[in-house]
């Protein structure tokens, strides 16, 4: 897919999913404003998320991704587009959290969600957030001018100040976006599980983008069936990895059966929502595991059909972690839930093709290019 | 039947890469090379097929998995049922974590045990091949001369043409490599 078809389609997307979400806030407003917390903290998280991926790679000293680096840094535009989304629902309609539509809460958790506060510490997330992503991004843009290895050495320190800040924001900030729709129920693990949820899909963005810019012909050279074997490798990983973290969430609240823990599952067990519950597991472990189990499909367009499941049981995964706290009743998907994920991911294309145009499409004068280039999985 | 061979030593993986390369794209048999640490690519450019290791750990896996599985089932629930917790007799989520341990220990011992099978060492085997180095700091490239224009003058020059270092001309037996 080239860049300017890229465009084309995400402005079209964004069109249709706006239009979308004005007839879904006239017919079902409830919904629709669960439907745009849900995409746009996705959207925010791809966005982060595409930081998060260079600054693990930086971190590890993992040279094999140069090649391809662009596109998790052109993935970081999409930031202030989901930022925008989650200010949106946090300002226009605050009610979706029953604290701010009244509910008293006491002693610490009353102190810690108290509007002013609530809204203070989502600033200072995503505006780190966003001043990281600047920075990170910078430093490998200002490297093409001069191809000096001091701008690597900056990336390292930035990244490794990045990875200890965004563990702490994104833990806090899951708790306070999505764990606060239901204020008495909590477990320790759920920031981890976001984040295993993040970055699963983060690879498999990157793996479609990295697929759909070699078929344009843009990284031709650059990217190898090399490169994409171990994205394959790193989405089995994740995909494997949020798989543990959701049972171990699960199992030890199975295990210690305290209703206020418990609570969280019963509602999501009940009725067709079961099914919804077992689909969650079967997209984002079930199906991209067996899919990529041998070396032949992390090369080939295995990959792309695992990577397309894994961003359908992401956006399953965070309909059944949101709707069911803001809305009550069985499971519903219609206008309010598709338009603002049709828009995101619109909001997304546009973002990252503009972005990722504005640069050339591998960091030609990295030193550490020639590495990646010939590098053997 | 004795086996005619023709050892290169190499000073650097680079020198025995290249050499494997030229001489598989010139049709000489490859007995082996020896390396003191994995070589990336050595494989393709020995013309070695796939390795079938990852195989044995999937089925091992499987295995393992499935036999611990039916293993805790029949002991917490057919056996001897035991209430843990007031939680039913057959509690698959509690299984689960074993299932998983298992499934890696059996995965992990199949693939020792799949190498050990399949390059047959055993305790107390003697040394197939030995060259000085070739555990220390020097690669080995093993060529068996099986036809009339393989001789092992031409086989030399190759060798040295690719920077080899040391070059001897062996006799073995049929078994021994």
């Amino acid at each position: 897919m080239t860049l300017g078809r890229m465009r084309h389609w995400g402005v079209r997307l964004a069109a249709a999913g706006a239009v979308g979400i004005g007839l879904g806030l006239l017919r079902t407003p409830d919904r629709t404003w669960a439907g745009l917390l849900i995409a746009s903290f996705g959207l925010a998280a791809a966005g982060v998320g595409g930081v998060v991926f260079i600054a693990l790679c930086t971190v590890s000293g993992a040279t094999w991704p140069v090649a391809f680096r662009r596109i998790p840094e052109a993935l970081a535009a999409a930031l202030p587009a989901g930022a925008l989304g989650l200010a949106a629902v946090f300002l226009l309609r605050p009610t979706l959290y029953p604290w701010l539509a009244g509910e008293t809460l006491h002693g610490f958790k009353g102190a810690w969600l108290s509007p002013a506060f609530f809204f203070t510490r989502a600033a200072i997330y995503l505006g780190l957030w966003a001043l990281f992503a600047w920075l990170i991004v910078r430093t490998s843009r200002a490297q093409d001018h001069d191809g000096s290895a001091r701008h690597t050495a900056r990336r390292i320190k930035l990244s490794a100040a990045f990875v200890v800040i965004f563990a702490l924001s994104f833990w806090l900030a899951s708790y306070d976006w999505i764990m606060s729709l239901e204020p008495h129920w909590y477990s320790t693990i759920f920031g981890v599980y976001n984040f295993a949820g993040l970055f699963s899909c983060v690879v498999a963005i990157v793996v479609l983008l990295a697929m759909g810019l070699r078929r344009a012909g843009l990284l031709q050279p650059a990217l190898r069936d090399e490169h994409l074997h171990d994205l394959g490798k790193l989405l089995f990983a994740f995909s494997s990895f949020w798989m543990y973290i959701w049972f171990c969430q699960a199992m030890l609240i199975w295990y210690t059966n305290i209703p206020e823990e418990s609570v969280y599952y019963v509602r999501r067990l009940e009725g067709s929502w079961a099914t919804l519950f077992y689909l969650n597991v079967a997209l984002n472990w079930v199906v991209p595991f067996v899919l990529l189990l041998t070396r032949q499909a992390k090369r080939t367009r295995m990959i792309a059909y695992a990577a397309g499941v894994v961003l359908l049981g992401r956006w399953l995964d965070l309909y059944l972690m949101i709707w069911p706290a803001a809305i009550a009743g069985a499971p519903h998907v219609g206008i309010g839930e598709i338009a603002p994920a049709v828009a995101a991911a619109g909001l997304l294309l546009l973002a990252f093709a503009r972005s990722f145009a504005s640069a050339p499409p591998v960091p030609l004068r990295d030193p550490a290019l020639s590495a990646s280039l010939h590098y053997h999985s | 039947m004795s086996r005619h061979l023709s050892v290169g030593l190499f000073d650097s993986d680079h020198d025995v890469l290249a050499a494997a390369r030229a001489a598989r794209s010139a049709g000489w048999p490859i007995v082996d090379v020896y390396s003191p640490h994995p070589i990336h690519g050595i494989d393709e450019a020995m013309g070695l097929p796939r390795s079938r290791l990852s195989l044995a750990c999937l089925v091992g896996g499987i295995f393992g998995a499935a036999f611990i599985l039916w293993f805790e089932i029949w002991t917490a629930a057919v056996d001897w049922p035991l209430n843990v917790g007031g939680k039913p007799f057959n509690s698959l989520p509690a299984f689960i974590p074993i299932t998983f341990e298992m499934m890696v220990l059996f995965g992990g011992l199949s693939a020792v045990v799949a190498l050990l099978v399949v390059a047959r060492l055993r305790p107390g085997k003697a040394p197939p091949f030995s060259a000085a180095g070739v555990t220390d700091d020097r690669f080995a490239l093993v060529l068996e001369r099986t036809s009339a224009p393989m001789t092992a003058a031409r086989v030399r020059a190759f060798l040295e043409a690719h920077r080899a270092v040391g070059i001897e001309e062996r006799v073995v037996g049929g078994e021994d490599l």
